[in-house]
């Protein structure tokens, strides 16, 4: 089975997930994300209710969330998860945020996230970056995804604002998926603000 | 072609198992002194017949060994490849060629091998083997699977089960990996094979020349590392400990099986030589793992015989630095700066002296490793981010 092929199925397989998942529709305009967070988008995007990777982030695809993947972290407070602990094996380190974590150590976190389980993460660069009007970072990525071999691209764009962490993740498979929808998130992650309710 | 033609001893095997003679006698008694019937090593296998279910797995194995070749998760590591095939040539005498092992990037202790006779081995076991005979007694009960022809049992055993057809068809939807954690459970040995094939291993360990004690070593190694973690449970932490009879029990059973041997090679300094370019990257992918009272203890062991090696003193001091509780601040520290007193000290470790100063709030010795850091790695791919660290 070639790349493609392996990406294919990956697709089908995706879209067997979304049949069995709650899926909604993100209309284009402004979008508000767990009240805190707020883009605009300019195409509609796939929405699922509660991310098929067992968390509850918010998460939007275009092919299918094993192909590409944008998933929102907002305003986790000091102590949360960014993702659940795995009940076994034992031993396994909780993905904690901590209000007073350097960007460094925020990066570490999604690192862990994705290479956890076995699969691969290099790190492309990473810099300071103004995200949401705020100090952040930017760090673009790639891999190898244990389940599946696929090489994947990612990027994750990240703030701590007033000890909350926001992050926006984008990933996809390097090959045609990632550039595919590329453009079109930077122009969200650029949207993106914090949102003060009233 | 009957299964006992296969079996059946054969004289052609004799000259190339020869030396088995005296170990036989060692190896012929379990734990509980009730004795084996002799054994000796099959003749080369034919490929079974594709209509016949031993054919049919053949070919599934096939396809996932083409995969396997290509697969991202392969170490292309020409000398390491090599290696590997030496020692498994070395054990498996007349079967060298038939059978094909591949190293694996993957943090995790084990090893597997396809009746076809592809072997894998992953790099968390070859981060956790400190010689080539702990090696060699890894690859060596791997052969015996494959000359006791276990798998092909555990088919006509599993095939009844609905779960074996899924099993089936699963290899044409996941990938290598994900396979291969699926077969360790669909496809796991019996405890029977597995004592089987560790009394067959310790037999090719001796008759290759190895140090036999290194078995037992390998087993009681993990244990300690597994065990690290308090309320571990070792089944659930390791495929191995999973499908393989109770660890004490293993453990004395292979020191049994070792007892009288003749004191053969370790291969320290082989191994070491070939396993240098490869390291760091398991170093790595081993704290990934983020399971760091694990990696303490691994590291440690690890260290133990190479007092003055930078990575390992790093990546112990980096266990530390992430897991942060009582008392691991100050073992950084010690680990750190041992590090950098090596003969060649890693860039790296200034970069974590600067994030643990800057922890242990000491910002100006952070922002000075933090500086050297730069110094050394100026385009490292975090530099324009550490640069915001500096005072």
């Amino acid at each position: 089975m070639n790349r493609i092929e392996t990406v294919i199925s990956t697709l089908i397989l995706a879209s067997v997930l979304a049949g069995c998942a709650q899926v909604s529709q993100v209309p284009s305009g402004e979008v508000v994300v767990r009240s805190k967070m707020a883009v605009t988008i300019d195409q509609p995007w796939n929405q699922f209710e509660r991310s098929p990777a067992g968390d509850n982030h918010p998460t939007w695809t275009v092919d299918g969330v094993t192909v590409d993947s944008l998933k929102f972290y907002v305003a986790l407070a000091d102590g949360e998860l960014i993702a659940p602990t795995p009940n076994e094996p034992k031993g396994q380190r909780a993905l904690t945020f901590k209000s007073a974590m350097t960007q460094q150590e925020v990066l570490g976190l999604f690192e862990g996230l994705y290479t956890r389980s076995g699969s691969t993460f290099e790190l492309e660069r990473v810099a300071p970056h103004n995200f949401m009007s705020r100090n952040g970072f930017k760090a673009d990525w790639n891999g190898v995804r244990k389940t599946d071999n696929v090489r994947l691209k990612g990027v994750i764009w990240a703030c701590v604002h007033n000890g909350e962490l926001y992050a926006i993740t984008y990933t996809a498979p390097s090959l045609a998926f990632f550039s595919k929808n590329h453009g079109a998130v930077e122009k969200i992650v650029a949207s993106a603000r914090v949102r003060n309710r009233d | 072609m009957d299964r006992r033609d296969l079996l059946r001893w054969s004289c052609a095997q004799c000259a190339v198992f020869s030396g088995l003679g005296a170990g036989v006698a060692h190896a012929d008694t379990d734990s509980s002194g009730v004795p084996h019937p002799p054994w000796q090593p099959p003749a080369r296998f034919s490929r079974p017949d594709l209509a016949s279910d031993e054919g049919g797995l053949w070919a599934l194995m096939d396809r996932e060994e083409t995969r396997m070749r290509r697969s991202p998760f392969r170490i292309r590591d020409a000398g390491l490849e090599t290696y590997l095939k030496e020692i498994t040539c070395r054990l498996a005498g007349g079967h060298c060629d038939d059978i094909r092992t591949y190293a694996l990037r993957a943090p995790y202790f084990n090893a597997a091998m396809a009746p076809n006779g592809m072997m894998l081995i992953w790099s968390g076991l070859l981060l956790r083997t400190e010689n080539e005979a702990q090696l060699g007694a890894v690859i060596g009960h791997e052969i015996a699977h494959y000359l006791q022809r276990h798998s092909v049992d555990r088919l006509r055993d599993v095939r009844g089960r609905a779960a074996f057809g899924q099993f089936m068809a699963m290899f044409g939807v996941v990938g290598l990996v994900g396979s291969l954690v699926a077969a360790a459970g669909a496809m796991a040995y019996s405890r029977d094979h597995e004592r089987e094939a560790d009394r067959i291993g310790v037999m090719l360990m001796r008759q290759a020349g190895y140090d036999a004690r290194a078995a037992a070593l390998v087993w009681s190694n993990l244990l300690e590392e597994i065990t690290a973690n308090p309320n571990a449970d070792p089944t659930k932490n390791s495929v191995l400990f999973a499908t393989h009879p109770p660890s004490a029990e293993r453990r004395q059973t292979l020191e049994k099986l070792a007892a009288g041997s003749p004191s053969g090679d370790q291969g320290a300094e082989a191994f070491k030589t070939r396993m240098a370019a490869i390291r760091p990257m398991m170093l790595e992918d081993e704290i990934k793992r983020m399971r760091y009272a694990e990696s303490i203890v691994l590291i440690t062991r690890l260290i133990r015989s190479s007092t003055q090696d930078a990575h390992l003193l790093h990546y112990r001091g980096e266990s530390h630095r992430l897991r942060l509780e009582a008392g691991d601040a100050e073992a950084a520290l010690r680990d750190f700066e041992a590090a950098l007193q090596t003969a060649a000290p890693l860039a790296i470790t200034h970069r974590s002296l600067g994030y643990l100063y800057r922890t242990m709030g000491h910002p100006a010795k952070s922002s000075d490793h933090f500086s050297q850091y730069l110094s050394l790695s100026p385009e490292a791919r975090d530099a324009e981010l550490i640069k915001k660290e500096l005072l």
